[in-house]
């Protein structure tokens, strides 16, 4: 669109759209979108007073309050929720008589609530308030009575309500639950193995005898070597990982090693001296092709029909075989029999196995979770530690530890690490004799006066 | 119409199996209230026979569920109480946040509680369900009434715990259902038997608190496997004094020694716990009379083995003489001596136990009583001695339950280095095990007895034998003498009463049992063969050391007498 600035030229403003195009409105429009905005923001600033545009600032600031009275100031505050609710212009409502619900307070009539006022005077009061006082005592009652929950009163094992649809054998299941339900009582079908042990191994494992305060010294023996032959399994595992990690390694010094890793990174790339052989080898390798041009041989018509039959003829051969083969195989009953045998005798070792490995598996602890179980062994004390008597015994393991273990030994909990680390904080601050500024100034000084 | 295309692990174990991540989501609930949840139910992980399988071809070790558990937990009431915690904590600590203390107060009057009645119920359908599970329940009872409050254990928790055991053990004692004890370097070990049902529980050193480290255990979790625990022994508790004819909550007579001053200073609530924890006081009964809970063997135990049946009377008896080991005996406890341990032993064997009065709460009867017969002490000396009563070292009250008589009272004097104190907890596999008649005499010690006897027997039986054997060829040509005359031509034979061939009944019963022998699967057959073979094999080596021992002893006797000789 080229606008021509400078020449005034006549438009016509004949049809709706040229008027719209070319009336100049901007300023009215301009005037009309300031007196909007004054009224949003609550009149035009030359028509407010200076005493309400400014205040006189006599006191200090208030900002210095803490965080815990801003929170509750904050609190105080109407919910963000109901900001939407709020006008968000000054510009009075236009329409003045506005259609408004009126409360049940002020619909109500003036008669009933005179009457309502002279009855509370006279202290009579209405049904619903008899009632809920009512109810309120009964409800205290109620909860007064109610079964504390460090408070067993009632037998849980005995209470079954003998009804006769429970033992009739003509009704059907479907049946009993239907009657039970309209009865009030609510049926519920548990899990059949809930009551069932997840591990056989028992909740509180016996003490080996070494363990008693007093041991006999055979039982206390045999504990300990018990103890020694675990430790020492653990010893061979380990020596047996450095083994195969650590010590097919050589130790190289940290100087070797760095030479080592040119010398390895460079090989292949080319010595000075070889660098000049292989330039004058370069020139004439234009020449030589390294694989000769390959033709796209078509076969011919009779090839391809040879090939056919070549192919269907080994099929024939090879069924012809199999059939043969069958035939053979009936006098051969006695060896396949044998073969037979020897498979089913296999299969049954091979079951054997199993069912002792599975037999074994039964005490171990199963794969629950990605970490895994780690046995403490039984507690025991040395020679030394064994006072004889009750007076100078000596506490050894840790019960709840030991519990926790159990759990997870026979598959209760999940064993596992702990997911969070909680670091103490530690606050760290300088105390001001000990400042850098005192090693630069005083112990300065100080070594002076040393040497001196 | 070709069928639909199965998509891949929508059956077959893929089917079965959650992830714990998903049953989160199921279940709408954070971790820490889906463990909780689990604990209470009793929904425990599980390990799939195909891992891979199972987490839907996803590799990695993953918490799995089964999907029936999971619905199941989808139907417990207990998941609205849980959201309701959520919101209460919510509630609350905005309260506290603006410290609007009035509805903070309201709000935590008004707490929400889980009532676990019913989930009990459900995991223990019978009273004998409950009591099998009781071992768990009991050790970590036993082990929190320790607790002071910590992080994750509330005070009123630990204080539960203290007092719920100790109406466990006033039960215990007045069913008279200890069997055995062993003090280990660990707790004490207590063995119960409560209508059938052994009841195995540890008991922690009576010691000051030591802190727990964190980093071990997760003191959240097992705080909820308490909070469930503290229900069950709660209701166990109930029913066990309701089956001794007991008040629960306990109740004391009103006539026992104890003078009004005290009653008045403290409350009803802490008079009637501390009584408890003395351990000390006879409970009140609902009625005077007995309950015959002493079941006499039927003799008509067809089909059994008639030497089990000999075997379980002999131990029917020695429980009954258990019962009342220390009916009769006074004993008197030293500062130094644990009490609450000791005192449940003697008084859940009828004994009569008291203390010194400034020591605890509880003393019946002072030092000074002359009708003291035990003073059991753990010090090398004391300087002012009763002649009527013997001095003697906690052991022996340990060691005669497990002996299941009074052992002589000689090794356990004051000072005295004390002999092994040796578990009762054996493994059965130990009979089959050769031990020498100097280790079994420490289990038994009428054992060394007997052998010294033999061996006694065996040395006179040697120097009899010699002087004999010259008297012995004199008798013996007389016999045949008097034979040779008796004999004559013709006689009549007195017919002979038929008489039971003597073996032919053993010989029967053997038969019998091979028959049944061969009645055993052909799937144990091999288990039982071996282990039958195992079991001979074991007796075999018993029986050449138990030879290879006597011909020991034969030797020795026959040096001793040899010396005695030479010295004559």
């Amino acid at each position: 669109m080229a606008v021509t600035v400078g020449k005034r030229k006549r438009v016509s403003k004949k049809s709706k759209l040229s008027w719209r195009k070319h009336s100049k409105v901007a300023d009215i429009e301009e005037f009309l979108e300031e007196q909007r905005e004054d009224e949003r923001l609550g009149g035009p600033l030359d028509q407010i007073s200076d005493d309400q545009l400014f205040t006189l600032d006599t006191k200090p600031d208030e900002t210095l309050i803490s965080t815990r009275q801003q929170r509750k100031l904050k609190a105080l505050r109407p919910l963000k929720g109901f900001a939407a609710l709020q006008p968000h212009t000054n510009v009075p409502d236009p329409i003045k008589k506005r259609n408004r619900v009126r409360t049940v307070d002020e619909r109500r009539s003036v008669i009933v609530k005179q009457k309502e006022l002279e009855n509370r005077k006279k202290n009579i009061l209405k049904a619903k308030e008899v009632n809920a006082i009512a109810e309120r005592r009964l409800n205290e009652i109620k909860r007064e009575n109610k079964e504390k929950p460090d408070e067993f009163l009632h037998d849980i094992w005995n209470k079954e309500v003998d009804l006769p649809i429970k033992k009739d054998q003509w009704a059907e299941p479907i049946t009993k639950v239907h009657n039970l339900r309209n009865l009030g009582i609510p049926v519920k079908r548990t899990l059949k193995d809930l009551s069932k042990k997840k591990s056989i191994l028992p909740a509180v494992e016996v003490p080996h005898p070494g363990m008693s305060y007093n041991p006999s010294f055979k039982d206390h023996q045999n504990l300990i070597k018990e103890i020694a032959e675990a430790e020492l399994k653990v010893i061979k595992d380990e020596e047996h990982v450095k083994r195969v990690t650590r010590d097919i390694f050589r130790k190289v010094l940290p100087k070797q090693k760095e030479s080592e890793w040119l010398i390895e990174m460079s090989e292949g790339l080319m010595k000075v001296k070889d660098e000049i052989d292989i330039k004058e080898e370069y020139e004439d390798l234009d020449k030589i092709s390294v694989n000769p041009p390959v033709q796209n041989k078509k076969k011919t018509l009779k090839q391809r029909r040879k090939q056919k039959e070549q192919l269907a003829l080994e099929k024939k051969l090879k069924a012809k075989k199999m059939e043969k083969k069958k035939i053979g195989d009936i006098h051969k009953l006695k060896v396949l029999q044998k073969h037979l045998e020897h498979m089913g005798k296999k299969q049954e070792k091979l079951q054997e196995i199993r069912k002792i490995r599975q037999e074994k598996d039964r005490i171990k602890p199963k794969t629950l979770g990605s970490t895994k179980f780690e046995d403490l062994g039984p507690d025991f004390q040395m020679g030394e530690d064994i006072s004889g008597n009750l007076r100078g015994l000596k506490k050894e393991g840790n019960l709840l530890l030991d519990r926790f273990k159990s759990l997870q030994k026979r598959n209760i909990l999940v064993p596992s690490k702990r997911a969070h680390k909680k670091k103490n904080k530690v606050k760290k601050y300088t105390k001001p004799g000990h400042k850098e500024d005192w090693e630069k100034t005083v112990a300065k000084t100080g070594n002076v006066a040393k040497r001196k | 119409m070709v069928a639909k295309r199965k998509k891949k692990y929508s059956t077959g174990e893929a089917a079965q199996f959650m992830t714990r991540k998903a049953a989160l989501k199921k279940l709408q609930l954070s971790l820490n209230d889906f463990r909780h949840l689990c604990i209470l139910k009793g929904i425990y992980p599980r390990e799939p026979r195909n891992r891979k399988r199972a987490q839907k071809g996803q590799t990695g070790i993953k918490t799995l569920y089964h999907v029936k558990d999971i619905q199941f937990l989808l139907h417990e009431p207990i998941i609205w109480k849980l959201r309701d915690y959520k919101i209460f904590n919510k509630k609350v600590g905005r309260a506290r946040a603006i410290r609007d203390f009035e509805n903070l107060h309201k709000y935590l009057n008004n707490h929400p509680t889980l009532k676990l009645d019913h989930i009990v119920k459900e995991r223990y359908p019978t009273f004998l369900d409950a009591l099998r599970d009781l071992d768990d329940c009991l050790t970590l009872c036993f082990l929190f009434s320790t607790f002071p409050s910590l992080a994750h254990v509330p005070r009123d928790q630990s204080a539960l715990c203290q007092r719920l055991t100790m109406e466990f053990l006033h039960a215990i004692i007045e069913a008279k259902a200890l069997r055995k004890v062993f003090i280990s370097i660990k707790g004490y070990y207590y063995q119960a038997e409560i209508k059938g049902e052994t009841i195995t529980w540890i008991v922690p050193h009576h010691f000051s608190f030591e802190p727990q480290q964190k980093s071990e255990v997760d003191f959240k979790i097992m705080s909820i496997f308490v909070e469930f625990y503290t229900i069950l022994l709660g209701f166990v508790n109930y029913r066990l004094y309701h089956s001794l004819n007991l008040h629960y909550p306990p109740k004391f007579s009103s006539q026992s020694t104890i003078d009004d001053v005290e009653k008045n200073i403290v409350d009803e609530e802490a008079f009637v716990s501390e009584r408890v924890s003395a351990l000390n006081y006879p409970i009140l009964k609902v009625t005077t009379d007995l309950i015959q809970d002493d079941v006499t063997i039927d003799n008509f135990a067809l089909d059994e083995d008639p030497n089990k049946v000999e075997e379980a009377k002999k131990e029917a008896e020695k429980v009954k003489k258990l019962k009342t080991l220390f009916k009769g005996l006074k004993f008197f406890l030293n500062r130094e001596v644990p009490r609450e341990p000791l005192v449940f032993l003697i008084r859940c064997f009828g004994g009569e136990v008291s203390w010194d009065k400034v020591l605890f709460i509880g003393s019946t009867f002072d030092e000074n009583d002359e009708t003291i017969t035990h003073q059991i002490i753990d010090r090398p000396s004391m300087p002012k001695q009763y002649i009527s009563r013997y001095y003697i070292q906690p052991q022996w009250v340990f060691d005669s339950i497990n002996a299941r008589e009074l052992l002589p009272v000689e090794k356990y004097f004051m000072g005295e280095v004390l002999p092994p104190h040796l578990s009762p907890f054996i493994d059965p596999e130990r009979d089959q095990q050769y031990i020498p008649p100097e280790e079994r005499a420490l289990y038994d010690p009428s054992v060394l007895e007997d052998q010294y006897k033999k061996d006694e027997n065996i040395i006179q039986e040697m120097t009899n034998a010699e002087e004999e054997s010259n008297q012995e060829s004199n008798v013996e040509e007389e016999k045949i003498r008097e034979k040779e005359t008796n004999k004559s031509k013709l006689s009549v034979s007195t017919g002979e009463v038929y008489k039971e061939v003597p073996w032919e009944k053993s010989r029967q019963e053997r038969q019998e049992y091979k028959l049944r022998e061969k009645m055993i699967k052909k799937k144990h057959k091999k288990l039982y063969n071996s282990m039958m073979e195992g079991r001979k094999e074991r007796a075999k080596a018993i029986w050449l050391l138990r030879k290879k021992r006597r011909l020991h002893d034969e030797k020795k006797a026959t040096e001793k007498v040899g010396k005695s000789r030479k010295q004559e």
